[in-house]
């Protein structure tokens, strides 16, 4: 093995010197003639190589396919080849004339890919582009198309939550911004937008992730790498109606054991003295033990079925489809059902003229849940009371706990209604077959409903098994929202392609127009009746905490664009674009986005032909400067906020403030970004991989500084260009298919993607603190040189055990360090070495941001049976345990675990202090290991046999069961490792704060039937 | 013909290039739905409603809310935290017990809200000068709010110490620069204290010549006669308040009943020198953040009704203990709450149950409202109290104070008569006159108005022991160095770089 790369290797540097000093053989021997045509249509083909194998010495065939080549009388054989055909070797034998015939290379062929503004052979790509099939998305049983993504891309990092109608964050080579948005721009069919839970997956024929610098054709919005995802279209032919679904049930993955009744009140005898004894007695309590989250989950169930037919005649292609999801969600009062409709279409008006169409329409209705402090209650709930019983519930806040949070789900009922229509229609026009003009306007009207009711009850014994308290509500409250946002995109673009010889280039030139406009209308209003019909502002009270509001947002985006995709013999690859965007959102309007790729595909070059091992080998590499402008609008201007009222003479007075900070010279996110890769494929194509480097450094980044309060800022923050940083790593991705026989196929395949995420400059030093977790204040800093979003907490060094620990823990002047500790206490490590313990002695304990993540995908078809299973992880991040450290009352229940290892009297431990209170500092105590395996999809199905359908309409049909999110192997203690942003209802969204598990949906585990059929 | 429609699409294609790389104009957008800075400019009222945005902060929960009433009521020795035992232990607990480090979240909060406060002040300073406005009214204006910045920096300065000092509105490029992240001495921020005042008291107008509500010339003497008690200038408080007691700048005087004081029957009385505003609006929240539920009677125990707030800062034993036999004042300023069976019936018929069903065994009367005799919207957050923040009784005991120091006991005799007759007490003779006399008067007169913290701390400047024996009887330990302030809050430290210097001991 060892010895065969060594030989490949020594043959390709001796060929590379031959290549270069360009001696030419002199052909001795026979002369063989021949001609090569195309097995598509038997025309004969131009250009085809014609190569000795194991050396240079070779030709081309001429315009009519012949060919004429002197070879050694010891030559056997010859290799024909020619870019989008399959590799032939001819044995020569005794001829010396030869009629080859060369079959496309259909695989190669369809292997398109769109790289916006235009489509690509992979083969001729430059850039760091992953695909998708949409096939690959729809057999998974999840809501948004990019959770079935995850795992299946190299350098594309999916976080996702169970939580109904959520999208997944989605990290593209590392967190690519702190304030100016990380998720990726997505394009859909030439819309660009933020948000694609309007997209019904089965839909879509292919995702791509642009994931280098090739995104910069999508300049200022290109930062955080770009999906571009296309929805179907029909083919020319007779209808096909297609009916895909799938029905299970979802359930919390994993739960965290909350402590029982002996256990919490054991623990309440040290953490609030006397408190049992005083008030431990019904009907404020009962005997046994209350399981919150028995009370407040469920197994819920969902489906999703879509419909579509598609087709075409010559000059019309179609497709049509319908989707219907429905989820209960997990929690009691969650739920959220969808439809989807969509109608593409392609019109050949005539042979210079097409005229196209790509609509669809999504309805879709949740009632949500308010994970803050309510979901986040379900933990601290003291055991000892009832949930429910008879309609009336336990009154945990009587018991001086948080409120009873299944009342708190029930009282509040907040459902969004979207209307979402997206699309748009084009016109093609080709002059001549080399140059198209294409003018697309692309649309997104977006339409929601946001409509909130908070009932009204008291806490006396109607309610309550007991009276008493402080949960209740006076007065009912509806609050009503509707947001509209109305956004379009204008392309257009010319597009010229030509081949000249063995040149073939592609000249694009453009200019995008943007324009986004949002406004929002809003009104609440207490004392409305508790009947759903009448949930309307005129049925409240007109005059006592009566609310309406209303505002704006527009901003506008102008753009040009030009690249050149060039290459010689499909061999040398040169891909080079410029984008400039014009922006309304800065002082400064324009920014410049150039890119330049090169791509080499070594396995063209005549030397590499006789290595029957390799199909392919490309070397790409690619440089150029992204853009992130996604800001809120008038981030730059300085406005004020206006009637703020007060009372003279005893008559109000509206009046004016200016609080907010501006920075006036506010500019967009600037990264630039180098990738160099390998693609290859061996064996055959049995082995197909890529291999790429990359390094983004992103300057002039845009985040929210924490400032003095002096400055007199309502929040205290500033937004300004402080921050630079870096993200650099490696992406492998390699997957095996192979077929033993005509009923058995199997494929392997893996990718790992490493990432090093560090601050590298923030201007000033001044660092951002952030995840902040109730009392505890902060827990996160990030500065130079660590990972943005850093832990940032005490160093625990153990628990004291003896008073004599205590006393015995002074500083050099023989001061006490902790003089109020008791054994049982976190014993902290004076860090600055000052002498004392305080908030300075921090340290930083990792971050979320993991150092590698991974997926493998596996499959096996045998006979009928296809069987899949796809796992995903990461590894080399910490998760701050926050619900842990989120203390509140005394009273707050602890888990399980911790009330049976916790430091007492009895128990010496030297892990876990006695108490958890809300004094309790931040620390290391509370980080925990983020790495995870996970059986993310298994999925078996069942094809049933063509012949079962010869007298039935149905054309094929397959059904398989499958299951999300089986099992995870992990040592993080809590719900899951896995944690997208807003997990903490802070700013900062999943950046600042990621990997705090505080509010977290449980991740949820699925077990679904589907079938697939067309007619 | 197909040549013809080739060359009008070309026409269209060429044209749409030629329309969207037009104008720079396109990305001309204005903010929507938000005034400018260039729109306060050019607007006649922006100078007036920058003033009144200035008045509005006052609502604010970190200026004269929750965290207000811990750094104010609960610190001192009148009051305790009270509520259950555990709640907002670290907060409000810590500041009871005076053990807080510089990372409890009040700190930070009332840190905030007053520099928030003082910034709005600047940025009105700064524009009023722009305004078309004649010169007597913009400097009506500038007296009203340096007025305000005077009062947000003399509650700093007695909070923290010296505090950074911002005159103006820092720039961007500036406002890291050390002369605005670093501590001013005290002596500085009195002096600045000092010069607003001197400013106001010269250009606003006497009460009767201007809206309720807003300061006045008398509000503007008042308070710098409260800043030279703290200085020490004692002949600046006696002339002060000699020209407000004269009735020089307005007429004030004494309201007949105690318990008036603080009800809807006693805003903006003829005893009020300045107060802050709440009211009733459409949205219900035209008043100061909590401050009434949070010092409501809170059930507990046995509970079983609906109570009036969360119960804390309720009034100490040792203050309990500080009143004589008969003083009016005792029950105007407490709630006591009866053993069983009976309850508390309050002034406008309300009735608290029994203590077997209430968590505390007093509380503050002055910062109950009536839900029903009283007006209000239905906010329990927001109840439209006036808070009254200087009146003519403080007045009179800073001019028996300073006189008593001058020598002019007479004059001082005078005034804590006029106090006790209303208390129903005895008058004191004048061989009972002394300066504890006076201070316990004071204490009893203002109690649970916010003074006592900052008032027993002057004293013990004066007099050494005074704190140190006060929080003795109250059970708490006062730190002679040290509690004279509160800790410079961390988290502010932090963002300074380390430039705000900690307070000594914390």
């Amino acid at each position: 093995m060892e010895s065969t790369f060594y030989g490949s290797a020594k043959t390709f540097f001796a060929y590379l010197i031959l290549l270069c000093s360009s001696t030419e053989v002199v052909a001795q021997g026979r002369e063989i003639t021949g001609q090569v045509t195309s097995g598509d249509d038997n025309s004969p083909m131009i250009g085809v190589n014609v190569i000795v194998p194991g050396t240079t010495r070779g030709t081309v065939t001429d315009i009519d396919g012949n060919f004429f080549l002197q070879v050694d009388e010891s030559v056997e054989e010859l290799v024909f080849s020619f870019v989008g055909y399959r590799k032939d070797t001819v044995t020569i034998g005794n001829r010396t004339n030869l009629s080859v015939v060369l079959q496309p290379d259909v695989e190669q062929l369809e292997d398109i890919v769109v790289i916006g503004y235009g489509v690509q052979r992979k083969s001729d790509v430059t850039g760091a582009i992953s695909k998708v099939e949409g096939e690959e998305l729809a057999q998974q049983p999840v809501q948004t198309a990019t959770q079935a993504v995850q795992g299946k891309m190299a350098g594309v990092r999916v976080i996702s939550s169970g939580q109904p109608n959520s999208q997944p964050d989605i990290r593209v080579r590392g967190t690519g911004s702190l304030l100016a948005g990380v998720n990726p721009l997505y394009v859909v069919d030439g819309v660009l937008t933020d948000d694609i839970r309007n997209i019904n997956t089965a839909d879509i024929v292919s995702m791509e992730v642009l994931k280098d610098a090739s995104a910069a054709i999508y300049g200022v919005r290109a930062a955080n790498g770009v999906v571009i995802i296309t929805t179907r279209q029909g083919e020319e032919g007779k209808p096909v109606v297609r009916y895909d679904g799938n029905v299970g049930f979802r359930q919390a993955a994993n739960l965290v054991e909350m402590a029982g009744r002996s256990q919490y009140v054991s623990y309440l005898e040290d953490a609030a003295p006397g408190k049992v004894a005083a008030d431990d007695s019904p009907p404020l309590t009962f005997p046994g033990t209350t399981d919150w989250y028995e009370e407040v989950l469920r197994n819920a169930f969902y489906m999703n079925h879509n419909l579509s037919v598609s087709g075409g005649t010559e000059n019309h292609r179609y497709y049509f489809s319908g989707g219907y999801f429905d989820e209960e969600g997990i929690i009691v009062t969650n739920d959220f059902s969808r439809f989807t409709f969509r109608a593409n279409n392609e019109v050949d008006v005539s042979d210079q003229l097409r005229f196209g169409s790509q609509l669809s329409f999504s309805r879709g209705s949740g009632r949500d849940v308010e994970l803050g402090n309510v979901y986040r209650n379900i933990y601290r709930a003291a055991p000892v009371v009832k949930a429910e019983e008879g309609g009336r519930y336990g009154n945990t806040s009587a018991w001086g706990n948080v409120g009873n949070p299944l009342l708190g789900l029930e009282a509040r009922n907040s459902r969004n209604t979207f209307d979402r229509l997206q699309g748009n229609i084009s016109l093609d026009y080709n002059p001549v077959e080399w140059l198209t003009f294409h003018s697309a306007f692309n649309t997104d009207v977006r339409m929601n409903k946001i409509r909130t009711y908070f009932y009204e009850y008291e806490n006396d014994t109607v309610t309550f098994l007991s009276a008493g308290g402080t949960q209740r509500r006076e007065n009912s409250q509806l609050t009503l929202r509707e947001e509209r946002s109305v956004s379009w995109v204008w392309n257009n673009t010319i597009t010229a392609e030509r081949t000249f010889g063995r040149h073939s280039a592609t000249l694009l030139v453009g200019a995008v127009t943007e324009n986004f406009n949002s406004t929002f209308l809003e009104g609440s209003r207490i004392d409305v009746p508790e009947n759903q019909d009448l949930w309307f502002l005129d049925l409240g009270d007109p005059d006592n905490q009566s609310l309406n509001t209303s505002n704006g947002d527009r901003f506008t985006r102008q753009s040009f664009l030009g690249r050149i995709t060039y290459n010689y013999a499909g061999k040398y690859l040169l891909t080079a674009s410029l984008r400039a965007d014009g922006s309304s959102k800065f002082s400064e309007r324009w920014g410049y986005f150039p890119t330049v790729g090169l791509g080499w595909v070594l396995s063209d070059e005549n030397f590499m032909q006789g290595e029957e091992w390799l199909e392919r080998l490309k070397i790409r590499g690619s440089w150029g400067i992204l853009g992130n402008d996604n800001i809120p609008t008038n981030s730059y201007i300085t406005t004020a906020n206006v009637n703020i009222p007060y009372f003279f003479d005893n008559n109000i007075s509206l009046g004016t403030a200016i609080q907010d900070i501006k920075d006036a010279d506010l500019k967009w996110e600037k990264t630039t970004q180098y990738d160099i890769g390998i693609e290859f494929e061996f064996l055959n194509s049995r082995l197909t991989g890529e291999i790429d480097y990359y390094n983004k450094e992103t300057e002039d980044a845009l985040i929210i500084v924490n400032i003095p309060a002096i400055l007199g800022d309502p929040d205290n923050t500033y937004i300004t260009n402080a921050a630079s940083y870096r993200n650099r790593g490696w992406e492998f991705s390699l997957n095996w298919n192979d077929q033993i026989s005509e009923d058995f196929t199997y494929s392997a395949g893996a990718n790992i993607t490493f990432n090093d995420n560090e601050i590298t400059g923030l201007r000033g030093g001044q660092a951002l603190l952030g995840g902040s977790v109730g009392q505890q204040s902060f827990v996160t800093r990030s500065d130079n040189g660590v990972p943005i979003g850093s832990f940032y907490v005490r160093d625990v060094i153990g628990i004291f055990q003896t008073p004599d620990d205590v006393s015995s823990y002074t500083n050099a002047d023989g001061d006490l360090y902790q003089p109020g500790s008791q054994p049982g206490d976190f014993q902290y490590r004076d860090v600055d070495d000052d002498g004392d313990i305080d908030d300075d002695d921090k340290i930083y304990a990792g971050s979320y941001q993991p150092d590698f993540y991974f997926g493998v995908n596996l499959g096996v078809n045998f006979m009928n049976f296809d069987l899949s299973a796809v796992f995903v992880g990461n590894g080399g991040n910490e998760i701050y345990n926050g619900k842990k450290a989120y203390r509140f009352e005394n009273t707050d229940n602890i888990e399980a675990e911790y009330a049976e290892s916790r430091w007492t009297e009895e128990n010496h431990s030297t892990t876990d202090p006695r108490l958890i209170l809300s004094n309790t500092p931040a620390s290391t105590y509370f980080i925990e290991k983020g790495s995870f395996v996970r059986l993310n999809n298994l999925t078996l199905g069942y094809t049933v046999p063509e012949t079962a359908f010869d007298n039935v309409f149905i054309t094929s049909l397959r059904v398989f069961v499958t299951s999300q999110n089986l099992f995870t192997i992990t040592d993080y203690s809590g719900f899951s490792p896995e944690l997208p942003g807003g997990t903490l209802d802070t700013e900062g969204n999943g950046v600042l704060d990621a990997g705090i598990e505080l509010n977290a949906y449980p991740t949820t585990r699925t077990f679904a039937f589907g079938v697939n059929a067309t007619f | 013909m197909k040549r013809s429609i080739s060359k009008y699409l070309l026409v269209v294609f060429t044209a749409i290039f030629v329309f969207v790389s037009g104008c720079d104009e396109y990305l001309n957008v204005s903010p929507q739905g938000e005034i400018t800075e260039d729109a306060i400019r050019n607007d006649p009222n922006a100078a007036e409603d920058l003033v009144t945005g200035v008045y509005n902060i006052m609502w604010q929960g970190n200026i004269h809310g929750f965290s207000y009433i811990g750094m104010t009521n609960i610190a001192s020795d009148n009051a305790d935290k009270g509520s259950t035992p555990t709640d907002a232990a670290a907060t409000q607990g810590a500041l009871d017990d005076l053990t807080m480090d510089p990372s409890v979240a009040f700190l930070n909060d009332i840190w905030t809200g007053y520099f928030q406060a003082i910034a709005r002040a600047n940025q009105a300073l700064e524009m009023i000068p722009l305004s078309p406005a004649d010169e007597t009214t913009k400097n009506r204006l500038l007296g009203e709010v340096r007025f305000l910045r005077a009062y947000f920096y003399f509650k700093l300065v007695r909070f923290f110490g010296g505090v950074p000092k911002i005159d103006r509105v820092p720039s961007p490029e500036e406002a890291n620069d050390d002369v605005f992240q670093t501590r001013a001495s005290k002596e500085e921020i009195y002096e600045f204290i000092v010069s607003d005042l001197e400013f106001a008291a010269e250009n606003l107008l006497v009460k009767e010549e201007t809206q309720v509500g807003r300061a006045t010339k008398a509000a503007a003497m008042g308070l710098l006669a409260k800043v030279n008690l703290y200085l020490q200038d004692y002949q600046a408080v006696y002339d002060l308040t000699s020209s407000i007691i004269n009735g020089e700048v307005g007429t004030y005087g004494l309201l007949e009943n105690y318990e008036d004081i603080w009800r809807e029957v006693g805003e903006n009385s003829i005893e009020s020198i300045f107060e802050v505003q709440a009211d009733i609006n459409s949205a219900c929240n035209a008043a100061i953040d909590v401050y009434v539920v949070c010092q409501g009677p809170r059930a507990g125990g046995a509970r079983g009704w609906a109570d009036l707030g969360w119960g804390f800062g309720t009034p100490s034993e040792s203050l309990l203990n500080a009143y004589e036999e008969g003083d009016l004042r005792r029950n105007a300023t407490i709630i006591f709450i009866n053993p069983p069976p009976q309850g508390t019936v309050l002034w406008d018929g309300y009735r608290v149950p029994s203590r077997d069903s209430v968590e505390n065994d007093r509380y503050n009367y002055k910062a109950y409202h009536s839900r029903t005799a009283e007006e209000n919207c239905g906010n329990t957050g927001r109840l439209p109290k006036n808070l009254r923040i200087l009146r003519y009784a403080d007045i009179l005991l800073m001019h028996a104070e300073a006189a008593f120091v001058l020598e002019l006991p007479d004059e001082a005799l005078t005034d804590i008569n006029l106090l006790r007759e209303r208390a129903n007490l005895d008058e004191l003779g004048i061989d009972e006159l002394t300066r504890e006399a006076i201070w316990h008067e004071r204490r009893i007169e203002l109690a649970m108005e916010h003074d006592r913290f900052f008032d027993i701390v002057r004293q013990e400047a004066v007099q050494q022991g005074r704190a140190v024996d006060a929080f003795a009887a109250h059970g708490k330990t006062w730190v002679r160095g040290t509690n004279e302030v509160f800790p410079i809050p961390q988290q502010q430290r932090e963002l300074s770089g380390g430039r705000l210097t900690q307070n000594n001991g914390y």
